[in-house]
């Protein structure tokens, strides 16, 4: 058990780590624990654009996705904790998000939305932009080639 | 004595200060997926809390003014049957799936008790979960296997997270 208001928790795919959002001087920021150790684990861009809201980790939380305040606008980013690069994933200007969900995978992106007064829930395909996270022990193979004699 | 860079110096730290941050950022767009976006807007008056698997959402659908879980194969777009997990008499909270879509965790509100609960979808079980030391279960979050379970809980006036290790 985790104590002193800790709010919105994601596990990752692996039960390993752990994103919460807590109170931090008056700011919704997020953190990361190692479950396994206890320990924070930093993170290179999201100690600013708070209120932090909806972590989302991928299967060994190489990625963290989260919506923050950027200037007048929510805007979700996810965090690439294997590489240190931010990923910015802007909607349309009428979109606001207001939680998301990355696939264990990091294949997809749910994101729940309200448009023209309805709640909405939309899925992006983010292989264009991720690499996926899979479990460990799982390996990739390409094709043979074959060719004819 | 005052040392000035040459111009020389400070093209190069320009330039590696313009390389590291761009190095650093990405600004690929996501692509949204139509068919299962536009099946999503046609099936129901609204989703809410979307949760996903791999291949699997997870979602409070509003229909008929009743919220109920609904459970979508991304592969076809095709809701799976969930039998005996909505309940006319009780309001879903929070919905979390797991990798394979096979686990379903979640919070309801039934009467005066607000209740966490597992589905297992293969076996159309649910089993109740204990919260201990007492506490109100606000939002859950299932791992991929479907094993562990990170619930935020309302107890003496301020909000834990607990872990809870599932049996198989």
């Amino acid at each position: 058990m985790l104590t002193g208001n800790q709010q919105e928790p994601s596990i990752s795919g692996n039960g390993e780590k752990l994103a919460v959002i807590i109170d931090q001087q008056g700011r919704s920021t997020v953190q990361l624990r190692n479950l396994r150790s206890g320990g924070r684990i930093p993170l290179r861009h999201l100690y600013r654009h708070q209120p932090h809201t909806s972590p989302s980790l991928s299967w060994n939380g190489r990625y963290l996705a989260i919506i923050t305040q950027q200037g007048n606008r929510r805007l979700a980013v996810i965090e690439d904790l294997l590489t240190g690069q931010i990923h910015r994933l802007p909607l349309r200007a009428e979109r606001q998000p207001i939680s998301l969900k990355i696939s264990p995978d990091a294949r997809k992106i749910a994101f729940e939305l309200i448009n023209q007064g309805k709640w909405q829930v939309e899925i992006f395909d983010l292989t264009k932009i991720l690499e996926p996270d899979l479990p460990s022990g799982i390996t990739r193979t390409t094709r043979p080639l074959i060719r004819d004699e | 004595m005052i040392l000035i860079p040459s111009i020389g110096l400070l093209k190069t730290v320009l330039i590696a200060v313009v390389v590291t941050s761009l190095s650093s950022c990405s600004r690929g767009n996501p692509i949204p997926i139509k068919s299962i976006n536009n099946s999503l807007l046609r099936s129901a008056n609204s989703h809410r809390n979307p949760s996903l698997g791999n291949e699997w959402l997870g979602t409070l659908a509003l229909r008929d003014g009743r919220e109920r879980i609904e459970l979508i194969n991304l592969l076809n777009g095709r809701q799976v049957p969930l039998p005996g997990l909505n309940r006319p008499d009780a309001q879903p909270i929070s919905v979390s799936v797991n990798a394979y879509g096979d686990r379903i965790a979640l919070i309801r509100q039934r009467g005066e008790r607000t209740e966490l609960l597992l589905y297992r979808r293969n076996l159309e079980t649910i089993q109740f979960l204990d919260i201990t030391p007492q506490g109100i279960p606000r939002h859950v979050s299932l791992n991929g296997t479907g094993r562990v379970l990170a619930i935020q809980v309302s107890r003496d006036g301020r909000w834990d997270v607990d872990i809870i290790q599932l049996p198989r």
